[in-house]
């Protein structure tokens, strides 16, 4: 089954120490096993962007719906044996043992290709070509209405355009799970990471030429009349290489917005 | 059977109407054939082919119908006809995988303890939402809901590999002991005891210790069966509460407290527990037999059952207890002086407990004007009728002492 981690601070966050950020050793493990399918680090919260369109006019805000620190900060594709399986996986990331990473399954379709993978196959010999952004979709019980419409013929459009890598749809909020691990005891408990009234259905992965562009293609998603699309830029880094001296380079631009800045209607 | 079925479909709808379907097939073959030399083969043969037949008409022809066929055909009673079958089932297995994928901690905890009494417990939905005071509606969306997480989340049905295998017992516990609770202190109504639900809670209980006696699992049952043996004592005729020190020991149950007794004998030094490592359920099960061992109140060791206090994580109702028992080894004095320190930390407020022990102590210190203010915040706060009565007797008899206190 395929799940997807999403790793937030959640309720309890542990101070952060990058001596103990032993990432490299999840990904080799990962990938060793053929659990890991790809995964990205992402910008704090400031740097993400919130899309909606309401009477047909495009609002783009800075920061999602949550507070921005408490927004996704990272996820991985998995492809896991059953939920324990990815529980076990999820564990040993960094991002549970300083944070919380939530299990999302995917939706099954039942029309899938045979084979079909979220991540498709050798997707990791890809060069980046642009800037990739993170589109989360999202439910907003207060969206328009009649703001359903054609994911495929959005899908199919971004994807002859080159800007959509990949993306589905998760099942609901109540069919997460949260994981933790605190001293090595690992805590399980259901539920997603916010109690928030929007809650993410599902994401894409784009790469685009810079933020308007994102916004651009973010709009067109039907989910930008029915609920609201929060752009959230990836934020690269070696996972093999030295943690600390990671943390010491990004400490300067940890706490501000470095993307453009956004506001008001289009 | 629900559990076998489970196993071999993958699909617990299927697998309860197929189990209720071969009950009917059942009434009228067994009436017209008589009953066959192995009922509870024919039913769950007949029950397996009544699922087959299902997931064929639906054409679902998964990994795990094939293998199923597969595994009759091996075995050589593939046929149609159960009475040919004499086959001892893999019950065991299937219960205790059905144990640990009901009380997944992915799964909310209200509905853990209604997927465990639904699904292994065997109690029907009505009953599992008149348990816990929920309408059946209710009751039936939060099973169907768990039961979706379990397909849509891949929530595993087997038994835990080793190295996950001590927290995730550890969940299956704490849903039995819920249970159990529920049964012993009901949290709402007018009833103070749900036996009903404690009688359930220990089945099961057993039913998990003869699967895998762990250590702790064992200590759990003695702990259960320790304060059950009390129960017939602890309501009296008009079903309101009798506290431990008047309770009439002849009334409690003897068989219960030597079995109680014999399982936390027999706990001690099992493999599952680490050594030095006593774990919660057995320190509990043992001042538990701390009292059952006492001929008379007056006779209870409290100082072995502070001593077991003292072991056990401080929560705020271990506090409370550990408390409670300094008062009774060391004087009610000593005793107040932590339950103010417990009050004055704001953590068991809005619990009747708190003020309830307060009272206890200060009655037993002589101080009258307090132990009635006490008793008066205790009722404002128990959750049931016969523990709010327990405490306005207690408060009547105290009244006139407190006009007399200037």
């Amino acid at each position: 089954m395929e799940y997807v981690l999403l790793y937030t601070e959640g309720t309890d966050p542990q101070p952060y120490d990058p001596a103990e950020d032993h990432i490299g050793e999840w990904v080799a493990d990962t990938i060793e096993r053929g659990i890991s399918e790809w995964g990205e680090r992402l910008r704090p919260g400031q740097d993400a962007t919130t899309v909606k369109v309401r009477d047909g006019k495009v609002l783009a805000t800075e920061g999602p719906y949550t507070e921005a620190r408490e927004w996704v900060g990272g996820f991985d594709v998995i492809n896991a044996a059953d939920l324990d399986e990815a529980i076990e996986v999820a564990a040993k990331h960094p991002a549970a043992i300083f944070g919380t990473a939530e299990v999302r399954p995917f939706v099954v379709w039942p029309d899938a290709a045979p084979g079909y993978t979220v991540v498709p196959e050798g997707f990791h010999l890809r060069e980046a070509k642009g800037q990739r952004y993170v589109l989360f979709v999202c439910v907003d019980p207060d969206g328009e209405k009649d703001g359903e419409g054609d994911v495929e013929a959005w899908v199919e459009e971004m994807d002859g355009r080159g800007v959509r890598l990949f993306g589905d749809v998760l099942r609901p909020p109540a069919d997460a799970t949260l994981v933790r691990n605190r001293g090595g005891k690992v805590l399980v408990t259901d539920g997603p990471f916010s109690e928030a009234k929007e809650w993410i259905a599902g994401f894409d992965l784009l790469e685009v030429s810079g933020l308007d562009e994102a916004i651009e293609v973010a709009a067109k998603h039907p989910m930008a009349r029915g609920g609201q699309l929060v752009l959230t830029p990836v934020w690269p880094f070696d996972p093999m290489g030295d943690q600390v001296a990671r943390a010491e380079g990004e400490a300067s631009d940890r706490d501000r917005r470095t993307e453009p800045a956004v506001g008001g209607t289009r | 059977m629900v559990a076998t079925l489970i196993r071999v479909t993958g699909d617990w709808d299927v697998a309860e109407d197929a189990a209720s379907g071969a009950f009917e097939r059942a009434l009228t073959t067994w009436a017209r054939d008589g009953v066959p030399r192995t009922p509870g083969a024919w039913l769950t043969t007949t029950a397996r082919n009544l699922a087959l037949d299902r997931l064929r008409r639906h054409g679902v022809e998964t990994g795990k119908l094939r293998d199923w066929s597969m595994m009759e055909d091996a075995r050589g009673h593939a046929g149609d006809d159960p009475a040919e079958l004499t086959v001892a089932d893999p019950e065991w297995d299937d219960r205790l995988r059905l144990v640990f994928t009901c009380a997944h901690p992915a799964l909310p905890l209200e509905s853990r303890v209604a997927l465990t009494l639904r699904t292994v417990g065997g109690l029907t939905t009505p009953e599992v939402a008149r348990a816990f005071l929920v309408s059946e509606p209710t009751m039936a969306q939060r099973i169907v809901r768990a039961k979706a997480k379990i397909a849509h989340a891949g929530i595993p049905y087997r038994v835990p590999p080793p190295e996950a295998l001590p927290e995730r017992l550890d969940a299956v516990l704490a849903v039995l002991y819920l249970i159990y609770n529920e049964g012993y202190a009901a949290s709402s109504g007018e009833a103070l005891q749900r036996l009903d639900l404690a009688a359930e809670a220990i089945r099961l209980t057993r039913l998990l210790v003869g699967l895998l006696p762990d250590d702790e699992a064992r200590a759990l049952l003695a702990l259960m069966l320790l304060q059950h043996a009390r129960s017939t004592a602890r309501t009296d005729a008009a079903g309101d509460l009798v506290p431990l020190e008047e309770q009439d020991r002849t009334r409690w149950n003897g068989p219960e407290i030597a079995e109680g007794l014999a399982v936390l004998a027999g706990a001690t030094g099992l493999a599952g527990t680490a050594p030095g490592r006593r774990g919660p359920y057995r320190v509990q099960a043992e001042i538990q037999a701390v009292h059952a061992l006492a001929p008379t109140a007056a006779d209870t060791d409290w100082r072995a059952i502070l001593a077991r206090y003292d072991e056990l994580p401080a929560t705020p109702v271990v506090e409370l207890n550990r408390a409670v028992a300094v008062g009774m080894a060391d004087g009610p004095g000593a005793g107040l002086a932590l339950l103010d320190a417990l009050a004055t930390s704001g953590e068991l407020d809005g619990h009747h407990l708190l003020p309830a022990a307060r009272a206890d102590l200060s009655r037993r210190d002589g101080r009258v004007g307090d132990a009635v203010r006490f008793y008066r915040e205790a009722i404002g706060l128990a959750p049931t009728g016969p523990e709010r009565r327990y405490l306005e007797r207690r408060l009547a008899s105290l009244a006139g002492a407190a006009e007399s206190t200037p």
